[in-house]
């Protein structure tokens, strides 16, 4: 049986990890559990320790942009705040339920990345409850700092195997004056051409995403910005995220991307692919579809994660490890002596 | 460790390298024991490979030899971190100085280390393209220099310090490992060991590559000069800037002082008689420019602003940028040295700390000037000092310690884009508990767990839980700090 533990303060949770690592007890780390379907399989932890109680707002200084909050904060939450001082913390890529910690724990970007870059950039200041019940600050709140090693850039995407993060200091934007976004559909060539324009100017979108049979475009700034551009008409609403039974995100240099969604396409998967940036969000229904698209992004010279979806699709959530591992590995006895976090969700653990 | 002395370990290197390329002149040697910090170090050997193998060779036989190696671009940090103590290996990039690959595709450049930040922006420019981190010694510094210290610049307010434009790399690690991390395809799965890089002040690995973005030179620049009557005008119209909710490309601001030495040096028609100057610059679309030069000028005038200068064109632009970039040299027509800090405070409290580090540097009897960042709340503020005398340099000290202080007690941070390196080692405690010095002792030696690569700098001794130190927070004798 799995036991649930719930801290209430960062201090409870470095507690509650301090008596895991005692125990040698593997710990399972759930936000708001929109990202949890990732790594590799693994039998039920000994204990569950939900991030949800820690969610107060510690500090807001909207004249300096910047927003301290406890990391189970729902990050709807920490946008309802924000926008009242008319700011928003763009990089984000928010599910219905997803916590801030979540977010971070997965360098989840959004859709905004082409324009406001990735999610790891907007993380000022972090503290970590460590596998073994450390409290450790790292970075620093002012929206600028070099002030030691880059902890906070450390956690974002180590999947809560470093260390809980229970508390963060965010970098937030003002919101643009006008927001839109513009689509059409038309054959492949026709749609990177329409792409390659928008990538080179001279308005700066926020997203250009290439989609089966369409291609979507955001623009914001001053209202004269955001019009649609030749060939494309305005769209109520965003296109809705891709979903199969899972989803792939394959990282490639962004010239290939074109190439990536070509093949998916050709093959009848569905997909988002951000160009400029280089990442495609692959809907992937069997392990032969995992294969299959991670085999296109790394003979582009890129790699293939699965980041959702049930087990019999994550028996080989990676692909091969990148430069590095060893160190990685260090990394985490570092931090997590006793590698009691998320075993199997990272650094080609074996999990058995 | 071992120092390098014997010069039978010299020979040694020269059999890796050749002779011009292994300097153990005592003179050159001395050259080689300091950076642009007012630090002083002892210099053992310094080796100037031009290619990952040799540096990897290099490196592996300073761990068969027990030698610490200290990486070195071009030496103009300003923390100390390029200085040498113990005798310890120089490895010096400067002679790795091709741009290696340009993609205008992605777009962006892969380098070696020792490539000069402004050769690379003036290298892309026929494309549309530059590198936006822009540090005050663009024309000296290198980008691997820029790396370890995760150098910034003036158009970093918009667009973010050298952690947010280097995609990938390559570094040799302390026992002679060649790694590559990172790269054009986003987020590879584990770690983001290459954002941990940025900024590790050379005690991570030799960086001997670098993958940096590119950006595109925007259509349309606009670069503001507005003079204030009052110091608290000019920061209260920073703040007011933001909370018109923009970001402008740059946000500058210097103090009476240091314009009139600027002026004197580049003629530029600066308003010397103003309490403080805001070079302010926005660009993006025609609409983008138009809304946000409204902005800029509607708070200027608001919090004061007695006039609002456009740079009509391109020349007169670039006079703009040259005042505030040859600020530092302008200096020694005040005094023959300088002392250049670089805190971070929140923007909020921008003006009250440059109140009290005025009351510092008179309670020290000493001249401050200030040139920084304002936008983004990164002071630099600057003593000017002659280093002959003695008494005066401790006041120097005495002052830069009360500064430092007093920006922390505000909320600040230790360094904005300068880094740590000797000069601001001892002053980690005051920004990190013993388990978060701690942590970031354990990462590095994740890295680094030969100790090898340049010791002493950055953290405190005793940052290791259970570390034993008998001097705690002492320099090694003979650095001259």
């Amino acid at each position: 049986m799995t036991e649930v533990v719930a801290p209430a303060t960062p201090a409870e949770a470095a507690a509650a990890l301090s008596d895991a690592t005692a125990a040698r007890a593997s710990v399972a780390v759930v936000g708001g559990g929109t990202r949890s379907r990732r790594g590799r399989p693994v039998p039920p932890p000994d204990r569950e320790l939900r991030t949800g109680g820690m969610r107060r707002v510690v500090a807001h200084e909207p004249a300096d942009l910047t927003l301290t909050v406890e990391a189970g904060l729902p990050v709807a939450e920490l946008g309802e705040l924000a926008a009242s001082a008319g700011q928003a913390w763009p990089q984000a890529e928010v599910r219905p339920g997803s916590t801030v910690g979540g977010v971070l724990a997965a360098a989840a970007s959004g859709r905004e990345r082409l324009r406001m870059g990735a999610v790891r950039d907007s993380l000022l200041e972090v503290v970590l409850a460590t596998g073994d019940g450390r409290l450790v600050t790292g970075g620093g709140r002012t929206v600028k700092g070099v002030a030691g090693y880059d902890v906070p850039r450390l956690a974002v995407g180590s999947l809560g195997t470093l260390g809980v993060i229970v508390q963060v200091t965010l970098k937030l934007w003002p919101i643009p004056a006008a927001t839109g976004w513009f689509g059409m559909e038309a054959p492949l060539p026709e749609r990177l051409a329409a792409a390659g324009r928008a990538l080179g100017g001279p308005a700066r979108p926020a997203s250009v995403l290439l989609l089966p049979g369409a291609l979507a475009v955001e623009l914001t700034g001053p209202d004269e910005d955001v019009v649609a551009p030749e060939g494309m008409a305005a769209l109520d609403v965003p296109p809705p995220a891709r979903r199969g039974r899972g989803l792939l995100e394959a990282g490639v240099p962004p010239p290939a991307l074109g190439e990536l969604a070509a093949r998916a396409e050709e093959a009848g998967l569905g997909y988002e692919a951000r160009m400029g940036v280089g990442t495609c969000l692959i809907a992937v229904e069997s392990a032969e579809d995992v294969e299959r698209a991670r085999g296109w992004a790394l003979a582009l010279g890129g790699h293939a994660q699965v980041v959702d979806g049930p087990d019999d699709l994550r028996a080989d959530p990676w692909g091969p490890p990148p430069p590095g591992l060893a160190l990685m590995r260090r990394m985490r006895d570092a931090f997590d002596p006793a590698g009691v976090l998320n075993r199997g969700m990272l650094l080609w653990e074996a999990t058995a | 460790m071992a120092t390098v002395r014997a010069p039978a370990i010299s020979e040694r290197f020269v059999a890796l390298l050749d002779r011009e390329r292994v300097i153990d002149h005592p003179l050159e040697r001395r050259l080689y024991s300091r950076d642009g910090s007012i630090a002083e170090g002892d210099c053992g050997l310094v080796v100037l490979p031009e290619t990952t193998e040799e540096v990897a060779a290099c490196v592996r036989l300073a761990a068969e030899l027990d030698l610490a190696v200290v990486p070195r671009g071009s030496g103009t940090g300003l923390c100390g971190g390029a200085v040498p103590l113990h005798g310890g290996l120089v490895v010096s990039v400067a002679r790795m100085t091709q741009v290696l690959e340009v993609d205008p595709e992605v777009p962006c450049a892969r380098v070696q280390p020792g490539v000069l930040n402004l050769d690379l922006s003036v290298a892309v420019r026929h494309l549309g393209l530059h590198y936006a981190p822009d540090p005050s010694s663009q024309q000296a510094c290198s980008i691997g220099g820029n790396v370890a210290t995760n150098a910034g610049g003036p158009h970093c307010l918009a667009s973010g310090v050298t952690a947010q434009h280097v995609l990938g790399m390559e570094i040799v690690l302390g026992d002679g490992e060649v790694l590559r991390l990172g790269g054009t395809a986003p987020d590879p799965p584990g770690y983001d060991l290459r954002g941990f890089v940025v900024g590790g002040e050379g005690t991570l690995g030799v960086v001997t590559e670098v993958t940096v973005r590119l950006m595109r030179t925007p259509p349309e620049v606009r670069t503001m000069l507005l003079d204030f009557p009052t110091v608290r005008a000019a920061g209260e119209a920073v703040g007011g800037i933001i909370a018109g909710g923009i970001i402008p490309a740059a946000m500058e601001m210097m103090d009476r002082r240091m314009t009139a030495a600027v002026e004197q040096f580049v003629h530029a028609d600066l308003p010397v008689d103003a309490a403080a100057v805001l070079l302010v610059e926005v660009d993006g679309t025609p609409a983008e420019v138009a809304a946000h030069t409204a902005v800029v000028e509607a708070v200027g005038r608001e919090h004061g602003a007695r006039h609002v200068r456009v740079a009509r064109d391109e020349a007169e632009r670039a006079l703009f940028w040259k005042a505030r970039k040859s600020a530092f040299g302008a200096v020694a027509r005040v005094a023959p040295n300088y002392y250049l800090h670089d805190c971070v405070v929140p923007r909020t409290r921008l003006v009250e700390v440059l109140e009290r580090i005025e009351r510092i540097a008179e309670a020290h009897d000493l001249i401050v000037m200030n040139v920084f960042h304002a936008g983004d709340g990164n002071l630099h503020p600057l003593i000017a000092f002659d280093r002959r005398d003695a008494e005066q340099v401790e006041r120097v000290h005495a002052a830069g310690k009360d500064i430092i202080e007093a920006c922390v007690a505000v909320g600040g941070v230790l360094s904005g884009e300068h880094g740590i390196g000797l000069e601001k080692r001892d002053f980690m405690p005051l920004t990190f508990d013993a388990a978060s010095l701690d942590a970031q002792a354990r990462a590095r030696d994740a890295f680094d767990p030969w100790g090898r690569l340049n010791p002493e700098k950055v953290l405190p001794l005793g940052s290791r839980c259970g570390e034993l130190v008998l001097d705690a927070g002492s320099l090694p004798p003979g650095t001259w700090l």
